[in-house]
Order: structure tokens, then sequence, then C-alpha cells
């Protein structure tokens, strides 16, 4: 077994072990903070995984809501498993049959296209009552006999599934390519890399995950609106969570979405009201000019200034001295 | 033999035809300069050769097969890569991942030049110093260059267009590259050429072509070619010399 396998489920033991430590613990509340931080950790990790290759999406919504519709609509007809499966493949042809147009377009027009995909779908939920339940919501199998502590495991293990498919894009075979993407696609075209195709690849694989955090959300209480979903929360939450936590990395989205529930929480219990939310956005902004890179690019160059002070002891000092 | 061949190729942008009906072989196995005033052309051939923006009329062919109209990346499959005048490269990469993209995705099947077998022997082929490890953010615009060449090379070309490959480097650096584009070049690959100073063009290419206004101006033995009275005219204007 390499080196770098052993790190990675090292990481993923370090990702569940606090929650299934809390799954354990008699404390409902933590519980319930547990399950929320994880759902966001896995939509944000399905924005990041996108995000590499360059595209900027806020309409993640869209995707978190069809595949908490599909999963719950589908479960009583083709039961858990093939419904959730259904569910989120659903997310996946969606993404394609998007991604097929709007990822030719550049940057901006591409994040504005996604934004209106994700209105428009709220719309069509709620002029097809039929179908979707309209206005009215409906009322997905809860996941886990409704027990929380058993939801929050089950949950940890998407996690785990979302940092592995996270992962395996962060490997030799997709990060070089995506950050090229990202970067110079006509440097990635003149060096062989289908543009396009990885492009929507990552659309795809981004949409799944979104809408397994999606799937998992709707199955929490047993009823859900369109209103829960196809919010711009949702939409915003992923870029808020990964810009926070890290961009480009598995461990940036995790950590990104600890911290910002611990902000909400903290902001909730000194300000109180609503006016917490103004002090919870305003100390957000407070990090992202702090630490462009996020919380995991900043702890990584902090550790690597320190291994070239070790190297170099009097000229690293002063430059820190300086960053200081 | 012709390794690639232009008939009657125009690119324009608007009403600017920056490839004017220009018709080419360019011979296989040899080291071909590109050359022409500013503005004549140069680019906007290499990236209508290279499927970046594609011809508006015309066909091009590599090695007897046509290529028009392919996307860029189809290009490189079949054998056909070429170098950026200024690499914009992700910072955050590293000198090994960079020249693995090609590796992984450009599998034209043909063999690396020098007898190497991975991104970290194409480096020292180019002659890049820094550890395959180092990120591309850390390097030198010569390193750069090579970087960029060993990039190029990674798509297994049978054709390499090297986009003013050596502007801007020292005369050391200068020496080094010649010495590596002729290395290239007996391992097989043809070349083309795009430079501005005619002193390399002269000890390197034994053949040239002088586009001048999207046109192609003059063909031949780059002597020659820098004797002919138009070329002349084209880069100084009447009644000067080179």
């Amino acid at each position: 077994m390499s080196a770098g396998l052993l790190a990675r489920i090292g990481l993923y033991a370090a990702i569940a072990a606090p929650l299934l430590r809390i799954a354990a613990s008699d404390r409902p509340f933590l519980v319930q903070v547990a399950i929320g931080t994880a759902i966001s950790a896995i939509l944000a990790l399905a924005w990041d995984i996108l995000s590499r290759t360059g595209q900027v999406s806020l309409g993640h919504a869209a995707f978190f809501g069809i595949g908490g519709y599909g999963s719950a609509l589908l479960t009583p007809v083709l039961g858990p498993v093939l419904g959730w499966t259904v569910g989120i493949l659903l997310c996946g042809v969606v993404a394609l049959l998007l991604g097929a147009v709007t990822l030719r377009l550049r940057r901006l027009y591409f994040t504005i296209a996604t934004l209106s995909f994700s209105l428009s779908i709220h719309v069509v939920i709620l002029v097809t009552p039929g179908l979707t339940g309209g206005s009215t919501g409906i009322m997905p199998p809860v996941i886990a006999g409704g027990s929380p502590p058993l939801q929050l495991l089950f949950i940890t293990g998407c996690l785990v599934v979302a940092a592995v498919v996270s992962d395996v894009f962060l490997g030799g075979r997709f990060r070089p390519a995506f950050f090229m993407i990202r970067n110079n696609p006509d440097l990635a075209a003149a060096s062989g890399v289908p543009v396009t195709r990885l492009k929507i690849l990552a659309f795809v694989v981004s949409g799944m995950v979104a809408g397994l955090a999606g799937a998992c959300y709707c199955g929490l209480y047993g009823y859900v609106i369109p209103d829960d979903v196809f919010t711009t929360n949702w939409n915003v939450l992923p870029l808020a969570v990964t810009i926070l936590g890290g961009m480009d990395t598995t461990l940036g989205p995790v950590v990104g979405a600890v911290v910002l529930r611990l902000l909400e929480e903290v902001a909730r219990h000194l300000v109180g009201g609503v006016g917490y939310q103004v002090v919870y956005g305003a100390v957000i902004i407070l990090f992202i000019v702090g630490m462009p890179e996020g919380l995991v690019g900043f702890v990584r160059r902090l550790i690597r200034s320190r291994r070239r002070q070790a190297a170099e002891p009097g000229q690293a000092s002063a430059k820190a001295r300086l960053a200081l | 033999m012709t390794a690639l061949s232009i008939e009657q190729c125009t690119v324009a942008f608007g009403g600017l035809r920056a490839i004017d009906d220009v018709t080419l072989a360019l011979p296989a196995q040899a080291i071909t300069a590109l050359i022409g005033p500013n503005g004549s052309g140069k680019s906007t051939f290499v990236n209508m050769v290279s499927g970046q923006i594609p011809p508006r009329s015309g066909r091009i062919s590599l090695g007897g097969e046509a290529i028009t109209g392919l996307r860029p990346d189809l290009i490189v499959q079949r054998g056909l890569a070429r170098t950026y005048q200024v690499p914009k490269v992700p910072k955050e990469l590293t000198i090994e991942e960079v020249i693995s993209v090609p590796l992984l995705y450009a599998g034209s099947g043909r063999a690396l030049p020098g007898g190497a077998r991975n991104a970290g022997d194409l480096a020292r082929y180019c002659g890049l110093r820094p550890a395959v490890t180092t990120r591309c953010g850390q390097l030198s615009v010569s390193d750069l260059r090579r970087l960029e060449i060993a990039r190029a090379l990674a798509c297994r070309p049978s054709v390499l267009l090297l986009d003013e490959a050596m502007a801007g480097l020292s005369l050391e650096d200068t020496e080094q590259v010649i010495g590596l584009v002729r290395e290239i070049h007996a391992s097989g690959v043809t070349i083309v050429v795009i430079e501005h100073v005619m002193r390399i063009i002269a000890r390197l290419c034994g053949h040239a072509v002088v586009l001048n206004q999207g046109r192609l101006l003059a063909e031949g033995p780059p002597q020659e070619v820098l004797r002919d009275a138009g070329v002349r005219e084209a880069y100084l204007g009447k009644g000067f010399s080179l």
C-alpha cells in the first residue's frame, strides 16, 4: 500500500471519526448540527470538483433539489437503493444536457446560466403539482427510520464517498488536466486534452454528488417543500464553504463546512435574533479577504514557510516577521 | 515527402485576411523557418495549423491525412504539436504535472525523443535543471520555455511548431535551445521554427518560408530567400539591405 493511499485513508478516518463520535453521544442538538454540516460538506465537495475546471456554478441548488426530489419520488416506486441511484443518475443526465449547452460559455456567462437554470427548475416544480407536489411539497421516505444518530451514521458514509470521488479528481489523471483547462484551455487542448468532454465530465460528477447531498437532506424529516431545496441559500452555500475552507482540496470543503457552521452558531448565540446573520456575513467576508486561499491553503503555506525557516533560519525568519 | 501541406488556406477576421490564400508544402524531416515582419500572419498560421483557428477555406493535411477543421486536441493526437510564445502554465502545477498532461492524453503512439520514458526524462532532455517537483510559478522565463518544449515533445509529435522558442533568451540559453532543436530534429521530428533572428535561421534551417500580410512571399533555402528583393522590401522598405 502506498504512502499516499494510507494518508488518504487517514484523512477519511479523521473526517468520519468526530461525526461517529457525535452519533454515539446522547446529544440531539449536536447530532442535528453534525448532520447539517456533513450535508453542506458533501454539497461543497461537489461544487469544488466542478470549480477545478474553472467553472463557477451558482446553480447547485438545482442538482441538490433534483437529487432530493428524484430520490424521494422514486423510492416508493423502485425501492430505496434503486430509487436513490436513479435519482442521483438523473442529476448526472441533467448536468450532461445542461453542460452540453452551457460549458461552451465562458466564465461569467456559465455562472449566470447555472443560476437561471436553478431558478427555472424551481418554477418547473411549482407548475407541476401532479408530478412533484407543486408548492405544497412532498413527503419523502425518511432515512434510517427517522433516528437522527443513525441518519448521521449514514450521511457520514455519504460524505466519505464524496471525499473519495473528490480525491479521484485530485489524482494524476485529472488534477493537472483540470487545472490546465481552468488556467489556459488552449494550452490544454494543445496538450491533447479533450477540453469540453472533461468539463462535462466534471459537471456530471459534480451534479451527481450534489444530488447525493440533496437526497440526504430530503430524507431527514419526511417532509420537503420546493423552498427548502431550490433556494439561493443552497446556491451560495457551497461557494462560501469552499472558499472559506480552501479550494482544490478534499479537506477544504469539509473544514469550511465545520467552521461556517461554528461561526453561524457562535453569531446566533452572541447576537441573537435575525441580526446574527449580518455579523455572520461580515465575518465570512473578513475570512475571505484575509485568507484568499482558504483555511487549508493558509495552514499549508504556514507549514511550508516553517519548513523553509528550519532549512535557512536567518533569511526566512526575517521574511516571516515582515509577513506578520 | 511532405510532412505538412497547406492548400489555398484563408483565415479572415472580419475584413482582415490574416492568412490569404496560402499554399505550402513543408518537407518532412527538415527544419523549416517561418519568417515575416510583425503582423505578417505567422502566429495565425500556427493557430490555423494547430486547429485553434480553423481556416475559412482551404485544406490542411498532415502526413497525407486531412486535418482541416479538426479539434486542436485531435490534431495533437494525429502528431502535430506546437509551443506557445508566452507559455501560460498553471502556477500551482509542478514541472512533472505539466509534462504528464500530454503524456496521458496525447497518445499518438510514437516514441519520445532521446529514449525518454517519463516526464522526468523529458525535463532533463530539454535541459530543465530545477527538480521535477518544482512549481511552475517559481520557474524562470528560460526554464518556462524549456518546459513548453518538453510539454510539446510529450505530445509525441511527428511535426513540431516552435513559436519563437528563443525570443528573449540569453546568448547562452539560445545556444542551448538551438542544440536541443537540432537534437529533436535528429530524432526524426519535422520542425517549423518561427523566428525573428536571421542568424539563428541561417544556422538552423534548411528551408525558409516568408509570409507578408498573410500571403506567401517567398520560399526556398534561407540564404536565397534572404537575398530576395521582395523579402528585403517587406522587412526594410525600398532601398535598404539586410
